[in-house]
């Protein structure tokens, strides 16, 4: 744990500069995929008539932007699967591992959720398992989301061309068929694709709701974590970290 | 798992396959030499293709023009036509029997030229059709007795076409005057042909007769016959020029053509429907019909609103269009309804985009579970919104806040 002591108070550093460009982008990158996936899903507003149809192509852009977005998530869906690994700051990984002591942490974050903060028995300086557990389900639905979308952008390539070589189309063949087959063709792709857009508002619905509230509940700055990479741990008297 | 990138055709036939100039020089000399072979051989039906064509009043220029597309169809170098137009009229040394099952006979309508025929069509005149229910004029026993002479002369060289789904539940369709059930049929007429075509949706992977509940357990012809080569055409219902390439390619170079993942030629399913569309320009622009009728509907829109699938289905249907090029579906002003793509009567023939339509919910085929996606998906949101704010009220209400400058946990065992 990094950090400075201050009387019961240490100030831990939770989230190196990358971590946060990181976290940002994929923010937007999502953003912006639901947004353009909604359109795509269904065009909700009309191009107005009057224009020439060369200057607009709303569409065309919805579906561009969408792609520029996937390509953003699935980049950062590699980097944070590496970082899980092998980041030199922390590897979340580690808390993923099924040990009795996780188990027990895991138990006791939730215990702290519903009990409405009255039992608080872990330890809110570090990443918790809980939250290990709930940011690797993100990255999961994202990792879905790159195999799905993949295959309906790949099955527009029937002819196997690309302009950047043969090579392309059939390494997304290869990587996400699968899916084809798993859910039943194309449009069941379709659907899963579109429905685990809603997962992951879900996902993101309880995630700031309950930044905010570790923040409200723990006073403890948590939800500056996203913005300045810090937040401040409550000790008991003397035991400050490091 | 099956692949289907370039060239991954699943099926058991060779295709043309030639991609050089060496190559297209063996394959023309290759099937010089057949139909060389085939013109020696005794035609199997009486027909003259140029006085058949005569008669129809069609001039040999017209002949021609329809050799070059088919030749172009079949993705082969113009200096092929002259080869097409031979094959054409040899077409009739090659033994074809046509058997129907669950279906309503819209492929063997499709054929039947209710307006003037077409070339494609009147070549389906000059095959040799040993067999075909409702074409022959034979029936009940004498028509057994001809199927059965067929299958003894042409034992291992005719071409078995299918139209219509096979029922695998009992007490389900039976077909000739001893009743036997289409599936010991197929099984039965199956064993010695050549090759096996099925014609249509249903033929090809069970088409509506398939659609949810399935009563009658309804199966394509692939589902059931293994080991035999099999091309699907599926549409509702397949282009007869399609049917006339497939025949056309075995005729002129005896192998069956590249077919794809869903063992359909390349030739005719290579193309999605979207990317060859007259109103792709108003897709990408966000032009759409919102409404029969409407200022877009006026002005040829894209109809991705009122359903179109063609983002998702192939076809050459935009390219041959139907009717002798006379028109298409979009091209009347309705969407596509993806009647190539398997199960599309559950899955993709509706009048709205999929996230408004209620189809079978993905892994839950079987259990009859339709849902437009947006609404489990907006359930999902309230019900998530509806647990955040009760929690946030028990929170407010029950809640302790940490106090200022009280203790928190024991930080951990330093190790
Ligand atoms: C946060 C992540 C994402 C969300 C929320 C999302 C959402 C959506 C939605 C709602 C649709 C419309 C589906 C429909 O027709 O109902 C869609 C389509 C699509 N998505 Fe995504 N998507 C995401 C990530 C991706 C990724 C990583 C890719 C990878 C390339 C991708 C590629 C596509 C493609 C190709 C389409 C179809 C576009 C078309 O047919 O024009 N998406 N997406
Ligand atoms: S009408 Fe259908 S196939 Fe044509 S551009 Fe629109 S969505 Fe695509």
């Amino acid at each position: 744990m990094n950090g400075e002591a201050s009387g019961t108070i240490v100030r831990v550093t939770r989230m190196p500069k990358s971590w946060r460009i990181f976290h940002w982008v994929n923010f937007l990158a999502v953003f912006a995929a639901v947004v353009t996936g909604i359109y795509i899903a269904r065009p909700y507003y009309q191009a107005m008539i009057a224009e020439p149809a060369v200057r607009k192509f709303v569409m065309g852009w919805n579906r561009a932007i969408h792609l520029y977005a996937a390509i953003t998530i699935d980049v950062l869906c590699v980097v944070s699967f590496y970082l899980y690994f092998l980041s030199r700051f922390e590897r979340p990984v580690r808390k993923l591992l099924p040990t009795r002591e996780h188990g027990r942490e895991f138990f006791e974050v939730l215990a702290n959720f519903f009990t409405f903060n009255r039992r608080k028995r872990f330890d809110s300086a570090e990443l918790d398992t809980f939250n290990a557990a709930w940011f690797t389900l993100l990255h999961l639905l994202l990792l879905f989301q790159l195999f799905t979308g993949l295959q309906l952008y790949v099955y527009s390539l029937e002819s196997g061309l690309s302009s950047v070589g043969g090579w392309w189309p059939w390494l997304m063949h290869m990587a996400t068929d699968w899916t084809y087959w798993a859910f039943g063709g194309r449009m069941g792709v379709r659907w899963v694709h579109h429905f685990t857009m809603y997962l992951l508002l879900a996902w993101i619905a309880f995630h700031v709701y309950y930044e905010i509230w570790r923040t409200v509940y723990w006073r403890e700055g948590d939800i500056a974590i996203a913005f300045g990479g810090e937040k401040i741990a409550r000790r008991l008297p003397g035991t400050a970290a490091e | 798992m099956r692949v289907f990138g370039r060239g991954e055709g699943g099926g058991s036939a060779d295709g043309i396959g030639a991609r050089t100039e060496s190559e297209y020089e063996a394959l023309r000399r290759r099937c010089e030499e057949r139909l060389r072979a085939l013109e020696a051989a005794e035609p199997l039906q009486q027909v003259h293709l140029p006085s058949l064509l005569r008669s129809e009043g069609m001039s040999r220029r017209t002949f021609l023009k329809w050799a070059s597309a088919t030749t172009a169809l079949l993705f082969l170098p113009a200096s092929f036509e002259k080869l097409v137009a031979r094959a054409a009229a040899v077409m009739n040394r090659v033994p074809v029997i046509w058997v129907e099952y669950q279906d309503c006979a819209g492929n063997s309508e499709a054929i039947l030229r209710a307006d003037g025929p077409t070339i494609d069509e009147l070549l389906l005149d000059v095959i040799s059709l040993e067999y075909h229910e409702t074409l022959m004029t034979p029936s009940g026993f004498q028509a057994e007795a001809q199927l059965e002479d067929a299958l003894q002369a042409f034992r291992g060289k005719y071409i078995l076409i299918v139209e219509g789904s096979i029922p695998t539940e009992d007490g389900f369709g039976f077909n000739g005057p001893r009743g036997e059930s289409f599936l010991e049929n197929l099984k039965r007429l199956s064993r010695d042909a050549l090759a096996i075509i099925a014609v249509g949706s249903c033929a090809s992977y069970g088409g509506i007769p398939a659609a949810y509940p399935n009563p009658t357990k309804a199966m394509g012809v692939w589902d059931i016959v293994k080991g035999k080569p099999i091309v699907n055409i599926p549409a509702c219902p397949m282009n007869p020029a399609n049917l006339i390439g497939v025949l056309l390619h075995y005729v002129l170079t005896g192998t069956l053509p590249e077919l794809d993942y869903l063992l359909r030629p390349k030739f005719a399913f290579g193309y999605r429907i979207h990317d060859n569309c007259e109103r792709r320009a108003h897709f990408d622009a966000g032009e759409y019909v919102e409404q029969w009728g409407d200022e877009g509907a006026r002005n040829n829109f894209c109809l991705y609103k009122m359903g179109c699938k063609g983002p998702m289905t192939f076809n050459n249907c935009s390219i041959i269009r139907y009717n002798d090029g006379t028109n298409w579906p979009i091209g009347v002003g309705r969407g596509c309804i993806g009647c190539s793509e398997p199960g599309f009567w559950d899955k993709y023939a509706y009048e709205r985009p999929m996230a408004g339509a209620n189809i079978p919910v993905p892994g839950l085929w079987n259990l009859g579970i339709e849902r437009s996606v947006d609404l489990l998906g907006v359930g999902l949101l309230t019900a998530a919104g509806a647990g955040i704010a009760i929690h946030a009220f028990l929170s407010a209400k029950y809640g302790k806040k940490s106090d200022e400058g009280a203790p928190g946990a024991p930080p951990k065992e330093k190790s």
